[in-house]
């Protein structure tokens, strides 16, 4: 039954948002499905709306309390758009008949892009494989779900509970006190136009090699490679105090048995030191493994989702209006949150289609247009795409990436929202 | 596809030129690219005009403010061109970004009323601004909320954040009054009674989804 009213506080990692979202920094990330077919928006327009009610955490609108901002339910139609050339573009949700996510259209492409106060990546592919199975079934095909497909399983409360919170212990928090981070730095491109390099290569292959010459996980060379090509191509670094750190956001579900729509997930890192004259890639690779193993460990996430929360249980914190909080989130981000960073890499991982759905979604892409050069990926058939998403101009860092990949003997294949002429523009 | 013989890279995208070394790409005309993304235009100038017409606005504030200051202070004729203009930017600062039209109506009218009253104060004749003005300029706002409110019962939890701002902002008419700054008593009473009464009426008669609207906004 549809619930004609509901809200929700928002979850721990979803608080500070809504404070230092903007043009610049839009705290957006995004999904696309390409599909075997030009899309047609009116269908896609009404699969949209047909699952609003099914996703309560999605169909929702962001409100001012007195204390916290919080999401209540939003019943308005919701409208599908053209895609727009800039990627992870920062929207308010006034514009958008209240709505935190928008679905776009083009050609044979669907895609949803999120603010990340609603949801993270896993909940947000869950929302777009059920928008794309649901504009299947509009347009007429008989199509099995195989269990694969939220929308067509009942609705669960535990999709919309806040894991941070029910996870919550008092008694086991740990210190959450962070270094500053070396920045790259460079000209950004007009417009707050984000360039994106999209990186295929076969994923068995690939998982081969990284397995068989570095015994390491395809995330963990992936990193490695990242912070490498950081290293081989910021002539500063060396000699300056701060390190390069790749932030990767880890997936809590499988930890803590959760199956939660909205925000799951928690940063490890990969920390890199100036004071060491020379690094190769074997030694990074070395440095991610011990530190992905240190770090992945449930006692620890713990911990630290404990710390987390325990800051906004603090009774200072609570009472404070919103206004006071919001300006103390833009100060402390400010000051924080993007110094804590050299890059960030999310893996999405494996898109698990139903079988009848595999042929009729033939590419996937996964963004997020973070601080600096942000590194995303996405698994779907048997190829993964690396998607890194930079405002600056400079593609040093990304071309000795590639070219690193191509060493390896890995077959690369790229696409890229540049196009010849962008320069006079951007 | 596409190939860049230099990199050993393929393209899957219609560049003619590689992105890392310029060299030509080589087309490979059976299985063809295509851009997939939209094709970003020019900017619009728009934000730039934004810009220049504050800056206009506070260029003209200081002239007038130096020119007046330049005939002997103290100053007179340019409060009211200052006050003008800055109404004016804090207007358009307000118009702007897109909002609910409720809440762009009360920071209007607030906005208007508080203006008003520096005019008058500019002037040396502030009595008129905060004897009427500002209090009939509230009290009209409340009424206004009240009858959307009772019109749209469905959306009412939409309009109970500007209410219940205004009916704080609505007392302030009659403290002034009890204080003996405004001078004539009726409208500063009827905004300071109309302020009370949507008060007590939110506070004392709630519905159980006033309670919960309540629950909402106050969760701590």
């Amino acid at each position: 039954m549809r619930k004609s009213k509901y809200w929700y506080k928002l979850d721990n990692a979803a608080k500070i948002f809504p404070a230092v979202s903007q043009d610049e920094r839009s705290n957006v990330f995004r999904l696309s499905f390409y599909l075997d077919e030009i899309v047609d928006p009116d269908i896609l327009e009404q699969a949209v709306n047909q699952l609003l009610p099914r996703f309560e955490t999605f169909s929702v609108t962001l409100k001012n309390g007195l204390f916290w901002n919080y999401f209540s339910h939003n019943h308005r139609p919701f409208s599908v758009e053209p895609e727009v050339a800039q990627i992870c573009k920062y929207f308010k949700p006034v514009q958008n008949n209240g709505y935190m996510f928008k679905v776009y259209y083009l050609d044979n492409k669907i895609t949803l892009e999120t603010f990340h106060a609603l949801s993270d990546g896993t909940g947000a592919l869950h929302f777009l494989k059920s928008i794309t199975f649901n504009y299947f079934k509009l347009r007429g095909f008989d199509l099995s779900s195989d269990d694969k497909i939220l929308s067509e399983k009942p609705y669960s409360k535990k999709e919309s509970e806040d894991n941070f919170v029910s996870n919550y212990d008092k008694n086991n928090k740990l210190n959450l006190k962070e270094d500053k981070a070396y920045h790259i730095t460079g000209e950004s491109f007009n417009q707050h136009w984000v360039l994106l390099l999209k990186i295929s290569f076969h994923t068995k292959s690939f998982l081969k090699m990284v397995k068989e010459k570095y015994q390491v996980t395809l995330t963990q060379y992936l990193t490695a490679l990242f912070a490498f090509s950081i290293y081989s191509e910021s002539l500063d670094f060396v000699g300056k105090k701060k390190p390069i750190k790749a932030l990767i956001p880890v997936n809590l579900r499988p930890y803590f048995d959760s199956v939660t729509l909205r925000n799951f997930s928690l940063y490890i890192k990969a920390s890199y030191e100036a004071n060491k004259p020379k690094w190769t890639l074997e030694e990074m690779l070395e440095v991610t493994k011990a530190q992905f193993a240190e770090q992945l460990d449930k006692d620890i996430l713990h911990g630290r989702i404990s710390a987390l929360v325990g800051f906004e249980k603090n009774f200072f914190i609570r009472i404070l209006p919103l206004a006071l909080k919001t300006i103390a989130f833009k100060i402390g981000y400010n000051i924080l949150g993007e110094s804590i960073s050299t890059v960030s890499f999310s893996n999405l991982g494996i898109v698990d289609l139903p079988e009848s759905m595999k042929h009729k979604v033939i590419d996937a892409d996964f963004v997020n247009a973070g601080y600096g050069i942000a590194m995303t990926g996405i698994t779907i058939h048997e190829k993964t795409n690396i998607l890194l998403a930079s405002p600056l101009k400079d593609l040093s860092i990304m071309n000795f990436f590639v070219q690193h990949l191509v060493k390896e003997g890995i077959d690369v294949t790229i696409d890229t929202n540049y196009r010849e002429g962008y320069d006079e523009i951007l | 596809m596409r190939y860049c013989k230099n990199c050993h890279i393929h393209y899957d995208t219609d560049l003619d030129h590689c992105m890392f070394c310029n060299q030509e790409l080589e087309k490979n005309e059976e299985n063809p690219s295509f851009y997939k993304f939209s094709i970003i235009k020019k900017k619009s100038r728009a934000k730039f005009f934004y810009r220049f017409f504050i800056f206009l606005n506070i260029i003209s504030a200081l002239v007038s403010i130096y020119v007046d200051y330049l005939s002997g202070p103290p100053l007179s004729w340019s409060w009211v061109v200052a006050v003008t203009n800055g109404y004016i930017i804090v207007m358009f600062l307000l118009m702007w970004p897109a909002s609910l039209w409720t809440s762009r109506l009360s920071k209007i009218i607030i906005v208007s009323g508080l203006t008003i009253i520096l005019l008058g104060l500019a002037i040396n004749d502030y009595a008129w601004a905060i004897d009427y003005v500002f209090p009939l300029a509230i009290l009209m706002n409340m009424i206004i909320l009240t009858l959307l409110i009772l019109l749209n019962r469905k959306k009412w939890f939409e309009y109970f954040g500007n209410l219940l701002i205004l009916a704080i902002i609505g007392l302030i008419p009659g403290l002034l009054n009890l204080i003996d700054i405004t001078t004539v008593t009726w409208p500063s009473s009827a905004t300071f009674t109309y302020a009370v009464v949507t008060l007590l009426g939110i506070f004392i008669l709630p519905s159980k989804s006033s309670r919960e609207e309540f629950k909402r906004r106050f969760h701590i």
